[in-house]
């Protein structure tokens, strides 16, 4: 039987393999893919959590709509300043955002 | 629900994860983006919420890679250099340690799911978080201006 452990493990992994891609990615827009990985484990957590533990408010179904708009709406805006960067620097890589750095 | 078949969905999924992590072609990154999401909308409809499911399908499987996919194709910027060792050791380093902190709580107990319908998803939607749902239309409405205001181009 497929238990809340085993949907656990997954989101667990998958937001390590997105993590792992926030990490090392040198392209903004393959971040912003990694992001998206990261946010989609935690929907998926929040989900598994709500059908198995949660049968009457289904309070984190709820979250996890809730983290799909945010998620939309963070990528919309995500890819508009990407294309500024891009008229700005001519380039995409995250090495032409470093100016601001410490 | 049978577990070849989930293993088979977290299989893919997972699969899919690394080629968009891994993947020097930014292209394939996001057709298996796309993929990914996709196979998450299958394990949740194994999981009972078929509300969630198609709404994974239609946002996160099909208009989130093919905004990326325009965005590459605007910006030409379909390879990436790849990273440096170092920076991929610290990664794996983290993401390592990361799984080893949440491990310890995955020892869940064997209880069966329920399933949601889309019916008690949308009556509580529409009224326990009325709020948030009323705030979320406004941060898409915010969004989709900011995004207009953000990238269109000044006239000079």
């Amino acid at each position: 039987m497929i238990t809340l452990g085993h949907f656990l493990a997954l989101s667990a992994v998958l937001f390590a393999i997105g993590l792992f891609g926030v990490l090392t990615r040198r392209n903004l827009i393959a971040v912003l893919m990694s992001v998206e990985i990261l946010l989609n484990a935690a929907a998926l957590a929040f989900a598994s959590v709500a059908a198995y533990k949660d049968p009457v408010f289904f309070a984190g179904q709820l979250f996890a709509l809730f983290i799909i708009v945010v998620a939309a709406a963070e990528l919309s805006i995500g890819f508009a300043i990407l294309l500024l960067v891009f008229r700005h620097a001519g380039s995409v890589a995250t090495d032409v955002v470093e100016e601001m750095r410490g | 629900m049978s577990a070849v078949g989930f293993a088979i969905l977290a299989g893919l999924v997972l699969a899919g994860a690394l080629v968009v992590v891994l993947s020097e072609n930014v292209v394939h990154a996001a057709v298996a983006l796309a993929f990914t999401f996709f196979f998450i909308a299958g394990l949740y409809l194994m999981l009972g919420s078929p509300m969630l499911a198609v709404i994974q399908f239609a946002v996160n499987a099909a208009a989130i890679p093919i905004l990326t996919i325009f965005i590459i194709m605007t910006t030409q910027s379909r390879r990436v250099r790849p990273a440096s060792g170092a920076l991929y050791l610290i990664a794996v380093v983290l993401a390592g340690a990361f799984l080893y902190g949440l491990w310890g709580l995955l020892g869940a107990p064997q209880t069966a799911f329920r399933p949601v319908s889309p019916e008690g998803l949308g009556a509580r939607l529409l009224s326990v978080t009325l709020l948030p749902f009323e705030v979320a239309s406004v941060l898409l409405l915010l969004a989709m201006v900011g995004a207009i205001v953000l990238a269109r181009r000044l006239e000079k």
